[in-house]
Protein backbone atom coordinates (compact mmCIF):
# COMPACT_ATOMS: atom_id res chain seq x y z
CA UNK A 1 0.00 0.00 0.00
CA UNK A 2 1.74 3.18 -1.05
CA UNK A 3 0.87 6.77 -1.83
CA UNK A 4 1.62 6.44 -5.54
CA UNK A 5 -1.42 4.26 -5.89
CA UNK A 6 -3.61 7.09 -4.71
CA UNK A 7 -2.49 9.22 -7.63
CA UNK A 8 -3.41 6.52 -10.12
CA UNK A 9 -6.76 5.57 -8.64
CA UNK A 10 -9.04 8.56 -9.03
CA UNK A 11 -11.81 7.36 -6.77
CA UNK A 12 -9.43 6.57 -3.92
CA UNK A 13 -7.78 9.97 -4.37
CA UNK A 14 -11.11 11.79 -4.41
CA UNK A 15 -12.26 9.83 -1.37
CA UNK A 16 -9.06 10.54 0.54
CA UNK A 17 -9.25 14.26 -0.27
CA UNK A 18 -12.93 14.56 0.70
CA UNK A 19 -12.41 12.62 3.92
CA UNK A 20 -9.35 14.68 4.81
CA UNK A 21 -11.10 17.98 4.12
CA UNK A 22 -13.92 16.84 6.32
CA UNK A 23 -11.66 15.86 9.15
CA UNK A 24 -10.07 19.31 8.97
CA UNK A 25 -13.47 21.02 8.89
CA UNK A 26 -14.78 18.92 11.74
CA UNK A 27 -11.74 19.68 13.88
CA UNK A 28 -11.17 23.33 13.05
CA UNK A 29 -14.53 24.83 12.11
CA UNK A 30 -15.89 24.91 15.66
CA UNK A 31 -12.59 26.50 16.77
CA UNK A 32 -12.45 29.31 14.23
CA UNK A 33 -16.20 29.90 14.00
CA UNK A 34 -17.25 33.16 15.72
CA UNK A 35 -20.48 31.49 16.88
CA UNK A 36 -21.05 29.14 19.74
CA UNK A 37 -23.01 25.98 19.05
CA UNK A 38 -25.22 26.47 22.10
CA UNK A 39 -25.66 30.25 22.55
CA UNK A 40 -29.24 31.28 21.84
CA UNK A 41 -29.89 34.42 19.79
CA UNK A 42 -33.58 35.18 19.69
CA UNK A 43 -33.16 38.15 17.35
CA UNK A 44 -31.86 35.84 14.62
CA UNK A 45 -34.21 32.88 14.67
CA UNK A 46 -34.58 30.64 11.57
CA UNK A 47 -32.48 32.94 9.37
CA UNK A 48 -31.71 31.72 5.85
CA UNK A 49 -28.14 30.83 4.94
CA UNK A 50 -26.04 33.99 4.54
CA UNK A 51 -22.41 35.09 4.71
CA UNK A 52 -22.70 35.44 8.46
CA UNK A 53 -24.39 32.09 8.95
CA UNK A 54 -23.44 29.86 6.00
CA UNK A 55 -25.97 27.18 7.03
CA UNK A 56 -28.51 29.62 8.48
CA UNK A 57 -29.77 29.54 12.06
CA UNK A 58 -32.15 27.22 13.88
CA UNK A 59 -35.26 27.86 15.96
CA UNK A 60 -33.18 29.13 18.89
CA UNK A 61 -30.98 31.34 16.70
CA UNK A 62 -27.98 29.01 16.95
CA UNK A 63 -25.51 28.92 14.05
CA UNK A 64 -26.28 25.67 12.21
CA UNK A 65 -22.86 25.30 10.55
CA UNK A 66 -21.07 25.34 13.91
CA UNK A 67 -23.57 22.88 15.32
CA UNK A 68 -23.24 20.56 12.33
CA UNK A 69 -19.47 20.34 12.49
CA UNK A 70 -19.50 19.91 16.26
CA UNK A 71 -22.22 17.32 15.84
CA UNK A 72 -20.12 15.56 13.22
CA UNK A 73 -17.37 15.23 15.85
CA UNK A 74 -19.83 13.45 18.13
CA UNK A 75 -21.24 11.22 15.36
CA UNK A 76 -17.84 10.33 13.96
CA UNK A 77 -16.46 9.47 17.40
CA UNK A 78 -19.47 7.27 18.18
CA UNK A 79 -19.22 5.46 14.86
CA UNK A 80 -15.44 5.16 15.00
CA UNK A 81 -15.34 3.78 18.53
CA UNK A 82 -18.12 1.30 17.76
CA UNK A 83 -16.41 0.12 14.59
CA UNK A 84 -12.96 -0.15 16.19
CA UNK A 85 -14.26 -2.32 19.03
CA UNK A 86 -16.26 -4.38 16.52
CA UNK A 87 -13.11 -4.78 14.44
CA UNK A 88 -11.01 -5.94 17.40
CA UNK A 89 -13.61 -8.46 18.56
CA UNK A 90 -14.68 -9.60 15.09
CA UNK A 91 -11.14 -9.98 13.74
CA UNK A 92 -9.95 -11.91 16.81
CA UNK A 93 -12.86 -14.32 16.66
CA UNK A 94 -12.66 -14.64 12.88
CA UNK A 95 -8.91 -15.29 12.87
CA UNK A 96 -9.19 -18.03 15.42
CA UNK A 97 -12.27 -19.61 13.84
CA UNK A 98 -10.76 -19.59 10.35
CA UNK A 99 -7.44 -20.97 11.55
CA UNK A 100 -8.70 -23.63 13.92
CA UNK A 101 -11.89 -24.70 12.15
CA UNK A 102 -13.85 -27.43 13.90
CA UNK A 103 -16.62 -26.85 16.39
CA UNK A 104 -15.45 -23.39 17.42
CA UNK A 105 -15.68 -22.29 13.81
CA UNK A 106 -19.07 -23.91 13.38
CA UNK A 107 -20.57 -22.28 16.46
CA UNK A 108 -19.09 -18.85 15.71
CA UNK A 109 -20.41 -18.91 12.17
CA UNK A 110 -23.90 -19.93 13.30
CA UNK A 111 -23.92 -17.04 15.76
CA UNK A 112 -22.79 -14.71 12.98
CA UNK A 113 -25.58 -16.04 10.73
CA UNK A 114 -28.04 -15.35 13.52
CA UNK A 115 -26.96 -11.69 13.70
CA UNK A 116 -27.28 -11.49 9.92
CA UNK A 117 -30.89 -12.59 10.24
CA UNK A 118 -31.85 -9.28 11.82
CA UNK A 119 -32.14 -6.15 9.69
CA UNK A 120 -29.19 -3.97 10.77
CA UNK A 121 -31.28 -1.04 11.92
CA UNK A 122 -33.81 -3.26 13.70
CA UNK A 123 -30.95 -4.87 15.62
CA UNK A 124 -29.65 -1.44 16.62
CA UNK A 125 -33.13 -0.26 17.61
CA UNK A 126 -33.74 -3.40 19.64
CA UNK A 127 -30.46 -2.95 21.47
CA UNK A 128 -31.27 0.68 22.27
CA UNK A 129 -34.45 -0.49 23.98
CA UNK A 130 -32.55 -3.20 25.83
CA UNK A 131 -29.58 -1.02 26.81
CA UNK A 132 -31.21 2.38 27.17
CA UNK A 133 -30.57 5.52 25.12
CA UNK A 134 -27.38 7.58 25.12
CA UNK A 135 -24.00 8.06 23.49
CA UNK A 136 -22.24 4.95 24.84
CA UNK A 137 -25.09 2.65 23.99
CA UNK A 138 -25.35 3.89 20.41
CA UNK A 139 -21.69 3.03 20.09
CA UNK A 140 -22.35 -0.41 21.58
CA UNK A 141 -25.23 -0.97 19.17
CA UNK A 142 -22.97 -0.11 16.21
CA UNK A 143 -20.40 -2.51 17.60
CA UNK A 144 -22.95 -5.33 17.79
CA UNK A 145 -24.17 -4.63 14.25
CA UNK A 146 -20.65 -4.75 12.82
CA UNK A 147 -18.68 -7.37 14.74
CA UNK A 148 -20.38 -10.27 12.87
CA UNK A 149 -19.42 -8.68 9.55
CA UNK A 150 -15.78 -8.39 10.61
CA UNK A 151 -15.84 -11.92 12.02
CA UNK A 152 -17.19 -13.37 8.79
CA UNK A 153 -14.84 -11.56 6.43
CA UNK A 154 -11.79 -12.33 8.62
CA UNK A 155 -12.74 -15.96 8.98
CA UNK A 156 -13.26 -16.44 5.23
CA UNK A 157 -10.00 -14.77 4.24
CA UNK A 158 -8.06 -16.57 6.98
CA UNK A 159 -9.30 -19.90 5.71
CA UNK A 160 -7.85 -19.10 2.29
CA UNK A 161 -4.53 -17.73 3.50
CA UNK A 162 -3.82 -20.46 6.04
CA UNK A 163 -3.13 -22.95 3.24
CA UNK A 164 -0.44 -20.75 1.71
CA UNK A 165 3.15 -21.97 1.88
CA UNK A 166 4.43 -19.27 4.19
CA UNK A 167 1.85 -20.14 6.83
CA UNK A 168 2.59 -23.85 6.43
CA UNK A 169 6.28 -23.05 6.81
CA UNK A 170 5.65 -21.07 9.98
CA UNK A 171 3.68 -23.99 11.39
CA UNK A 172 6.45 -26.44 10.59
CA UNK A 173 9.00 -24.15 12.22
CA UNK A 174 6.91 -24.45 15.33
CA UNK A 175 5.84 -20.85 15.74
CA UNK A 176 3.17 -20.25 18.33
CA UNK A 177 -0.43 -19.95 17.18
CA UNK A 178 -0.58 -16.35 18.34
CA UNK A 179 2.53 -15.49 16.35
CA UNK A 180 1.19 -17.15 13.22
CA UNK A 181 -2.16 -15.42 13.52
CA UNK A 182 -0.80 -11.95 14.26
CA UNK A 183 2.41 -11.85 12.25
CA UNK A 184 1.79 -14.21 9.34
CA UNK A 185 -1.92 -14.21 8.60
CA UNK A 186 -3.19 -10.83 9.83
CA UNK A 187 -0.90 -8.65 7.67
CA UNK A 188 -2.01 -10.58 4.61
CA UNK A 189 -5.70 -10.17 5.20
CA UNK A 190 -5.63 -6.60 6.51
CA UNK A 191 -6.67 -5.00 3.21
CA UNK A 192 -10.23 -6.38 2.99
CA UNK A 193 -10.67 -5.66 6.69
CA UNK A 194 -9.65 -2.03 6.21
CA UNK A 195 -12.01 -1.70 3.24
CA UNK A 196 -14.80 -3.03 5.39
CA UNK A 197 -13.82 -0.65 8.19
CA UNK A 198 -14.06 2.47 6.04
CA UNK A 199 -17.49 1.44 4.79
CA UNK A 200 -18.53 0.47 8.32
CA UNK A 201 -17.58 3.89 9.72
CA UNK A 202 -19.77 5.45 7.01
CA UNK A 203 -22.77 3.28 7.84
CA UNK A 204 -22.11 3.67 11.55
CA UNK A 205 -22.75 7.38 11.05
CA UNK A 206 -26.01 6.53 9.28
CA UNK A 207 -27.06 4.26 12.15
CA UNK A 208 -26.19 6.93 14.72
CA UNK A 209 -28.03 9.66 12.88
CA UNK A 210 -31.01 7.39 12.22
CA UNK A 211 -31.35 6.34 15.86
CA UNK A 212 -30.89 9.88 17.15
CA UNK A 213 -33.22 11.20 14.47
CA UNK A 214 -36.16 9.18 15.75
CA UNK A 215 -35.16 10.08 19.31
CA UNK A 216 -33.82 6.72 20.44
CA UNK A 217 -30.11 7.50 20.23
CA UNK A 218 -28.06 10.44 21.43
CA UNK A 219 -30.21 12.71 23.58
CA UNK A 220 -30.20 16.52 23.44
CA UNK A 221 -28.54 18.77 24.58
CA UNK A 222 -25.67 16.67 23.17
CA UNK A 223 -25.79 17.57 19.50
CA UNK A 224 -25.00 14.76 17.08
CA UNK A 225 -25.86 14.90 13.40
CA UNK A 226 -29.02 12.90 14.06
CA UNK A 227 -30.10 15.20 16.89
CA UNK A 228 -29.63 18.27 14.66
CA UNK A 229 -31.70 16.66 11.92
CA UNK A 230 -34.44 15.70 14.36
CA UNK A 231 -34.46 19.34 15.40
CA UNK A 232 -34.61 20.56 11.80
CA UNK A 233 -37.41 18.14 11.01
CA UNK A 234 -39.71 19.92 13.48
CA UNK A 235 -39.66 23.14 11.47
CA UNK A 236 -38.84 21.55 8.11
CA UNK A 237 -41.52 23.46 6.20
CA UNK A 238 -40.50 26.87 7.52
CA UNK A 239 -36.74 26.35 7.48
CA UNK A 240 -35.84 23.42 5.22
CA UNK A 241 -32.19 24.43 5.09
CA UNK A 242 -31.35 23.06 8.54
CA UNK A 243 -32.28 19.53 7.58
CA UNK A 244 -31.18 19.81 3.94
CA UNK A 245 -27.69 21.11 4.66
CA UNK A 246 -27.06 18.78 7.60
CA UNK A 247 -27.98 15.84 5.38
CA UNK A 248 -25.78 17.16 2.59
CA UNK A 249 -22.83 17.25 4.98
CA UNK A 250 -23.51 13.63 5.99
CA UNK A 251 -23.84 12.62 2.32
CA UNK A 252 -20.56 14.30 1.41
CA UNK A 253 -18.75 12.68 4.33
CA UNK A 254 -20.14 9.25 3.45
CA UNK A 255 -19.26 9.82 -0.19
CA UNK A 256 -15.65 10.41 0.84
CA UNK A 257 -15.53 7.29 3.01
CA UNK A 258 -17.24 5.13 0.38
CA UNK A 259 -14.96 6.32 -2.42
CA UNK A 260 -11.98 5.65 -0.18
CA UNK A 261 -13.29 2.17 0.60
CA UNK A 262 -13.85 1.51 -3.10
CA UNK A 263 -10.36 2.66 -4.00
CA UNK A 264 -8.83 0.57 -1.21
CA UNK A 265 -10.69 -2.44 -2.53
CA UNK A 266 -9.20 -1.97 -5.99
CA UNK A 267 -5.81 -1.54 -4.37
CA UNK A 268 -6.10 -4.68 -2.30
CA UNK A 269 -7.35 -6.76 -5.21
CA UNK A 270 -5.99 -5.43 -8.51
CA UNK A 271 -7.61 -8.33 -10.37
CA UNK A 272 -11.02 -6.94 -9.50
CA UNK A 273 -10.25 -3.72 -11.28
CA UNK A 274 -9.00 -5.30 -14.50
CA UNK A 275 -11.84 -7.75 -14.54
CA UNK A 276 -14.44 -5.05 -14.15
CA UNK A 277 -13.20 -2.65 -16.78
CA UNK B 1 -33.37 -37.97 -2.16
CA UNK B 2 -32.77 -35.60 -5.08
CA UNK B 3 -30.02 -33.09 -4.43
CA UNK B 4 -32.18 -30.01 -4.62
CA UNK B 5 -34.79 -31.43 -2.27
CA UNK B 6 -32.09 -32.21 0.25
CA UNK B 7 -30.76 -28.69 -0.16
CA UNK B 8 -34.18 -27.13 0.45
CA UNK B 9 -34.70 -29.28 3.50
CA UNK B 10 -31.35 -28.37 5.05
CA UNK B 11 -31.99 -24.68 4.35
CA UNK B 12 -35.43 -24.94 5.88
CA UNK B 13 -34.17 -26.67 9.03
CA UNK B 14 -31.39 -24.09 9.32
CA UNK B 15 -33.91 -21.25 9.17
CA UNK B 16 -36.07 -23.01 11.75
CA UNK B 17 -33.13 -23.42 14.13
CA UNK B 18 -32.25 -19.74 13.65
CA UNK B 19 -35.73 -18.62 14.59
CA UNK B 20 -35.71 -20.79 17.73
CA UNK B 21 -32.31 -19.54 18.92
CA UNK B 22 -33.02 -15.99 17.73
CA UNK B 23 -36.33 -15.73 19.54
CA UNK B 24 -34.70 -17.13 22.68
CA UNK B 25 -32.00 -14.44 22.57
CA UNK B 26 -34.56 -11.71 21.88
CA UNK B 27 -36.60 -12.90 24.82
CA UNK B 28 -33.65 -13.08 27.20
CA UNK B 29 -32.22 -9.70 26.17
CA UNK B 30 -35.63 -8.15 26.70
CA UNK B 31 -35.79 -9.69 30.17
CA UNK B 32 -32.41 -8.20 30.98
CA UNK B 33 -33.47 -4.77 29.74
CA UNK B 34 -33.70 -2.04 32.36
CA UNK B 35 -37.20 -1.41 33.65
CA UNK B 36 -39.98 -3.61 34.91
CA UNK B 37 -43.10 -4.19 32.77
CA UNK B 38 -45.28 -4.12 35.88
CA UNK B 39 -43.95 -0.72 36.96
CA UNK B 40 -44.19 0.62 33.39
CA UNK B 41 -47.86 -0.24 33.17
CA UNK B 42 -48.98 0.41 36.73
CA UNK B 43 -46.87 3.53 37.10
CA UNK B 44 -47.14 5.49 40.33
CA UNK B 45 -50.13 3.52 41.51
CA UNK B 46 -48.12 0.34 41.87
CA UNK B 47 -48.38 -1.36 45.24
CA UNK B 48 -46.67 -4.64 46.09
CA UNK B 49 -50.03 -6.39 45.77
CA UNK B 50 -50.91 -5.01 42.33
CA UNK B 51 -47.41 -5.85 41.07
CA UNK B 52 -47.75 -9.45 42.21
CA UNK B 53 -51.19 -9.60 40.61
CA UNK B 54 -49.90 -8.12 37.35
CA UNK B 55 -46.98 -10.55 37.22
CA UNK B 56 -49.31 -13.44 37.86
CA UNK B 57 -51.71 -12.34 35.12
CA UNK B 58 -48.92 -12.14 32.52
CA UNK B 59 -47.14 -15.26 33.77
CA UNK B 60 -44.13 -13.20 34.84
CA UNK B 61 -43.83 -15.07 38.15
CA UNK B 62 -42.82 -18.31 36.45
CA UNK B 63 -39.18 -19.36 35.98
CA UNK B 64 -37.60 -17.69 32.93
CA UNK B 65 -37.37 -20.86 30.87
CA UNK B 66 -41.06 -21.62 31.42
CA UNK B 67 -41.91 -18.05 30.46
CA UNK B 68 -39.92 -18.45 27.27
CA UNK B 69 -41.52 -21.77 26.36
CA UNK B 70 -44.98 -20.33 26.99
CA UNK B 71 -44.18 -17.35 24.83
CA UNK B 72 -42.58 -19.38 22.04
CA UNK B 73 -45.50 -21.77 22.08
CA UNK B 74 -47.68 -18.76 21.32
CA UNK B 75 -45.28 -17.31 18.74
CA UNK B 76 -45.45 -20.37 16.49
CA UNK B 77 -49.23 -19.94 16.48
CA UNK B 78 -48.88 -16.23 15.71
CA UNK B 79 -49.97 -15.35 19.23
CA UNK B 80 -47.60 -12.84 20.80
CA UNK B 81 -49.55 -12.04 23.96
CA UNK B 82 -51.03 -8.67 24.74
CA UNK B 83 -49.74 -5.16 24.34
CA UNK B 84 -48.72 -3.44 27.58
CA UNK B 85 -48.82 0.26 26.93
CA UNK B 86 -49.28 1.45 23.35
CA UNK B 87 -52.61 -0.26 22.88
CA UNK B 88 -53.23 -1.66 26.29
CA UNK B 89 -54.73 -5.11 26.47
CA UNK B 90 -55.04 -5.59 22.72
CA UNK B 91 -53.68 -8.78 21.19
CA UNK B 92 -50.32 -8.05 19.57
CA UNK B 93 -51.18 -10.43 16.74
CA UNK B 94 -54.09 -8.12 15.84
CA UNK B 95 -51.75 -5.14 15.75
CA UNK B 96 -49.33 -7.08 13.54
CA UNK B 97 -52.04 -8.41 11.23
CA UNK B 98 -53.28 -4.88 10.68
CA UNK B 99 -49.84 -3.40 10.04
CA UNK B 100 -47.96 -6.18 8.26
CA UNK B 101 -49.73 -5.72 4.86
CA UNK B 102 -48.63 -2.05 4.79
CA UNK B 103 -44.99 -2.92 5.46
CA UNK B 104 -45.06 -5.72 2.89
CA UNK B 105 -46.60 -3.41 0.28
CA UNK B 106 -43.92 -0.76 0.80
CA UNK B 107 -41.16 -3.40 0.85
CA UNK B 108 -42.23 -5.06 -2.40
CA UNK B 109 -42.91 -1.68 -4.00
CA UNK B 110 -39.38 -0.51 -3.27
CA UNK B 111 -37.80 -3.78 -4.45
CA UNK B 112 -39.72 -3.48 -7.72
CA UNK B 113 -38.59 0.14 -8.23
CA UNK B 114 -34.98 -0.71 -7.37
CA UNK B 115 -34.97 -3.76 -9.66
CA UNK B 116 -36.44 -1.91 -12.64
CA UNK B 117 -34.08 1.05 -12.25
CA UNK B 118 -31.03 -1.16 -11.84
CA UNK B 119 -31.92 -3.40 -14.80
CA UNK B 120 -31.87 -0.31 -17.01
CA UNK B 121 -28.84 1.36 -15.43
CA UNK B 122 -26.75 -1.79 -14.96
CA UNK B 123 -27.30 -2.95 -18.52
CA UNK B 124 -26.68 0.50 -19.98
CA UNK B 125 -23.44 0.82 -18.05
CA UNK B 126 -22.19 -2.65 -18.98
CA UNK B 127 -22.89 -2.12 -22.68
CA UNK B 128 -21.16 1.27 -22.67
CA UNK B 129 -18.10 0.45 -20.56
CA UNK B 130 -15.80 3.37 -19.98
CA UNK B 131 -18.11 5.80 -21.74
CA UNK B 132 -20.14 8.62 -20.24
CA UNK B 133 -23.16 6.40 -19.45
CA UNK B 134 -20.94 4.08 -17.46
CA UNK B 135 -19.26 6.87 -15.50
CA UNK B 136 -22.63 8.47 -14.77
CA UNK B 137 -24.10 5.19 -13.53
CA UNK B 138 -21.10 4.42 -11.35
CA UNK B 139 -21.22 7.91 -9.85
CA UNK B 140 -24.94 7.57 -9.24
CA UNK B 141 -24.42 4.27 -7.45
CA UNK B 142 -21.76 5.67 -5.12
CA UNK B 143 -23.93 8.70 -4.42
CA UNK B 144 -26.94 6.45 -3.86
CA UNK B 145 -25.31 4.48 -1.06
CA UNK B 146 -23.98 7.67 0.54
CA UNK B 147 -27.35 9.32 1.18
CA UNK B 148 -29.06 8.45 4.47
CA UNK B 149 -32.44 7.12 3.35
CA UNK B 150 -34.46 9.14 5.84
CA UNK B 151 -32.82 12.36 4.66
CA UNK B 152 -33.56 11.40 1.07
CA UNK B 153 -37.17 10.90 2.19
CA UNK B 154 -37.31 14.50 3.37
CA UNK B 155 -35.66 15.78 0.21
CA UNK B 156 -38.31 13.97 -1.84
CA UNK B 157 -41.02 15.52 0.34
CA UNK B 158 -39.46 18.94 -0.20
CA UNK B 159 -39.07 18.53 -3.95
CA UNK B 160 -42.10 16.51 -5.00
CA UNK B 161 -44.62 17.19 -2.28
CA UNK B 162 -44.23 20.61 -0.65
CA UNK B 163 -43.13 22.44 -3.79
CA UNK B 164 -45.17 20.76 -6.54
CA UNK B 165 -47.71 18.73 -4.61
CA UNK B 166 -47.38 15.65 -6.81
CA UNK B 167 -47.42 13.16 -3.94
CA UNK B 168 -48.72 13.31 -0.37
CA UNK B 169 -46.06 14.07 2.26
CA UNK B 170 -47.72 12.10 5.01
CA UNK B 171 -50.05 9.15 5.38
CA UNK B 172 -50.52 5.92 3.50
CA UNK B 173 -53.61 4.38 1.99
CA UNK B 174 -53.87 0.66 2.72
CA UNK B 175 -53.77 -1.55 -0.38
CA UNK B 176 -57.04 -3.11 0.81
CA UNK B 177 -58.78 0.23 0.44
CA UNK B 178 -57.42 1.29 -2.90
CA UNK B 179 -54.56 -0.19 -4.91
CA UNK B 180 -53.93 2.95 -6.94
CA UNK B 181 -54.18 5.10 -3.82
CA UNK B 182 -51.64 2.97 -2.05
CA UNK B 183 -49.27 3.06 -5.04
CA UNK B 184 -49.61 6.83 -5.18
CA UNK B 185 -49.24 7.51 -1.46
CA UNK B 186 -46.50 4.90 -1.15
CA UNK B 187 -44.36 6.18 -4.00
CA UNK B 188 -42.14 8.61 -2.08
CA UNK B 189 -41.37 6.26 0.83
CA UNK B 190 -40.74 3.38 -1.58
CA UNK B 191 -38.45 5.56 -3.68
CA UNK B 192 -36.48 6.67 -0.60
CA UNK B 193 -35.87 3.05 0.37
CA UNK B 194 -35.24 1.98 -3.23
CA UNK B 195 -32.52 4.53 -4.08
CA UNK B 196 -29.61 2.98 -2.13
CA UNK B 197 -30.75 -0.50 -3.17
CA UNK B 198 -30.92 0.48 -6.83
CA UNK B 199 -27.36 1.74 -6.49
CA UNK B 200 -26.06 -1.56 -5.14
CA UNK B 201 -28.14 -3.65 -7.56
CA UNK B 202 -27.02 -1.80 -10.68
CA UNK B 203 -23.40 -2.05 -9.61
CA UNK B 204 -23.65 -5.80 -9.12
CA UNK B 205 -25.47 -6.29 -12.38
CA UNK B 206 -22.93 -4.21 -14.28
CA UNK B 207 -20.00 -6.16 -12.79
CA UNK B 208 -21.45 -9.56 -13.58
CA UNK B 209 -22.60 -8.53 -17.08
CA UNK B 210 -19.11 -7.25 -17.88
CA UNK B 211 -17.58 -10.46 -16.58
CA UNK B 212 -19.89 -12.61 -18.67
CA UNK B 213 -19.47 -10.49 -21.80
CA UNK B 214 -15.83 -11.57 -21.96
CA UNK B 215 -16.32 -15.27 -21.35
CA UNK B 216 -15.29 -17.87 -23.89
CA UNK B 217 -18.73 -19.15 -24.76
CA UNK B 218 -19.85 -15.62 -25.60
CA UNK B 219 -16.89 -15.14 -27.92
CA UNK B 220 -17.69 -18.47 -29.56
CA UNK B 221 -21.32 -17.47 -29.99
CA UNK B 222 -20.18 -14.23 -31.60
CA UNK B 223 -17.89 -16.07 -33.99
CA UNK B 224 -20.69 -18.44 -34.97
CA UNK B 225 -22.60 -15.33 -35.98
CA UNK B 226 -25.50 -15.23 -33.57
CA UNK B 227 -27.18 -11.86 -33.36
CA UNK B 228 -25.96 -9.58 -30.62
CA UNK B 229 -29.40 -9.42 -29.05
CA UNK B 230 -29.64 -13.22 -28.91
CA UNK B 231 -26.19 -13.55 -27.37
CA UNK B 232 -26.90 -10.88 -24.80
CA UNK B 233 -30.22 -12.33 -23.69
CA UNK B 234 -29.34 -16.02 -23.74
CA UNK B 235 -25.66 -16.16 -22.92
CA UNK B 236 -24.82 -13.03 -20.99
CA UNK B 237 -27.93 -11.90 -19.19
CA UNK B 238 -29.03 -15.32 -18.06
CA UNK B 239 -25.69 -16.02 -16.42
CA UNK B 240 -25.59 -12.60 -14.79
CA UNK B 241 -28.97 -12.83 -13.16
CA UNK B 242 -27.89 -15.13 -10.31
CA UNK B 243 -25.49 -12.75 -8.55
CA UNK B 244 -28.19 -10.15 -9.06
CA UNK B 245 -30.80 -12.25 -7.25
CA UNK B 246 -28.30 -13.09 -4.50
CA UNK B 247 -27.66 -9.38 -3.91
CA UNK B 248 -31.38 -8.67 -3.76
CA UNK B 249 -31.56 -11.28 -1.00
CA UNK B 250 -28.62 -9.76 0.86
CA UNK B 251 -30.03 -6.25 0.61
CA UNK B 252 -33.30 -7.25 2.25
CA UNK B 253 -31.57 -6.79 5.59
CA UNK B 254 -30.91 -3.15 4.82
CA UNK B 255 -34.24 -2.67 3.12
CA UNK B 256 -36.16 -3.75 6.20
CA UNK B 257 -33.92 -1.59 8.37
CA UNK B 258 -34.72 1.42 6.20
CA UNK B 259 -38.42 0.68 6.45
CA UNK B 260 -38.33 1.45 10.17
CA UNK B 261 -37.44 5.15 9.88
CA UNK B 262 -39.20 5.72 6.57
CA UNK B 263 -42.50 4.44 7.98
CA UNK B 264 -42.10 6.80 10.89
CA UNK B 265 -41.42 9.80 8.64
CA UNK B 266 -44.25 9.17 6.21
CA UNK B 267 -46.75 8.15 8.87
CA UNK B 268 -47.24 4.62 7.55
CA UNK B 269 -48.86 2.22 10.01
CA UNK B 270 -46.41 -0.64 9.57
CA UNK B 271 -44.29 -2.97 11.65
CA UNK B 272 -41.35 -0.56 11.67
CA UNK B 273 -43.30 2.37 13.04
CA UNK B 274 -44.97 0.00 15.50
CA UNK B 275 -41.55 -1.02 16.80
CA UNK B 276 -40.46 2.61 17.21
CA UNK B 277 -43.68 3.54 19.01
CA UNK B 278 -43.36 0.50 21.26
CA UNK B 279 -39.72 1.37 21.98
CA UNK B 280 -40.78 4.83 23.17
CA UNK B 281 -43.66 3.49 25.23
CA UNK B 282 -41.45 0.75 26.72
CA UNK B 283 -43.93 -1.84 25.50
CA UNK B 284 -41.52 -4.75 25.88
CA UNK B 285 -43.88 -7.39 24.54
CA UNK B 286 -44.53 -5.49 21.32
CA UNK B 287 -40.82 -4.73 20.79
CA UNK B 288 -39.84 -8.38 21.08
CA UNK B 289 -42.74 -9.44 18.85
CA UNK B 290 -41.60 -6.97 16.16
CA UNK B 291 -37.99 -8.14 16.44
CA UNK B 292 -39.08 -11.76 15.90
CA UNK B 293 -41.32 -10.79 12.97
CA UNK B 294 -38.42 -8.96 11.32
CA UNK B 295 -36.15 -11.96 11.88
CA UNK B 296 -38.75 -14.31 10.41
CA UNK B 297 -39.24 -12.02 7.41
CA UNK B 298 -35.53 -11.95 6.60
CA UNK B 299 -35.32 -15.74 6.94
CA UNK B 300 -38.35 -16.33 4.72
CA UNK B 301 -37.01 -14.00 2.02
CA UNK B 302 -33.55 -15.55 2.17
CA UNK B 303 -35.15 -18.95 1.82
CA UNK B 304 -37.09 -17.83 -1.24
CA UNK B 305 -33.95 -16.32 -2.76
CA UNK B 306 -32.07 -19.56 -2.17
CA UNK B 307 -34.80 -21.49 -3.92
CA UNK B 308 -34.87 -19.12 -6.89
CA UNK B 309 -31.09 -19.43 -7.22
CA UNK B 310 -31.23 -23.22 -7.24
CA UNK B 311 -34.01 -23.16 -9.81
CA UNK B 312 -31.93 -20.83 -11.99
CA UNK B 313 -28.76 -22.83 -11.51
CA UNK B 314 -29.31 -26.40 -10.25
CA UNK B 315 -25.57 -26.84 -9.69
CA UNK B 316 -25.82 -24.70 -6.57
CA UNK B 317 -27.73 -27.43 -4.74
CA UNK B 318 -24.80 -29.83 -4.60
Amino acid sequence: MNYKFLLKNHSALAGAVITLLFLLAIIFWPVISPWSSSAHDFLNVLKQPSFQHPFGTDSLGRDVATRVFEGAQVSLLISLSGVIIAMIIGVSIGLYAGYRGGYFDLIVMRVVDLFFGFPAFVLALFLMVALGFGVTNVSLAIMLVYFPIFARITRNTTEVVKNDHFVQAAMIMGQSTRRILCLEILPNISAPILVQASVAVAFGIVIESGLSFIGLGVQPPTASLGVIMADGQEYFRRAPWVMTLTGLVITALLLGLNLLGDGLRDLSDPRLKTRES
Amino acid sequence: MPAHLKYFLSRFLGALATIVVGSFLVFMVMKAAPGDPALTVLGDFATPETIVEFNKKHGLDNPLIIQYLDWFNGVIRFNFGQSLTISSGQDISDLLAYRLPNTITIGIYSIVIATLVSLVLGTAAALNRGKLTDTATTSFSILGVSMPDFWLGYMLILGLSINIGLFPAYGFISPFESISGSLHSGFLPALAIAAPMAAVFSRTLRASLVENLNRDHVIVAKSIGHSYKFIFLHHVFRNSIIPFVVVIGLQVRYLLGGVVIIEKIFGINGIGSLMVEAAFARDYFVVQACAVVFLATVLVINFIVDMICVLLDPRRAS
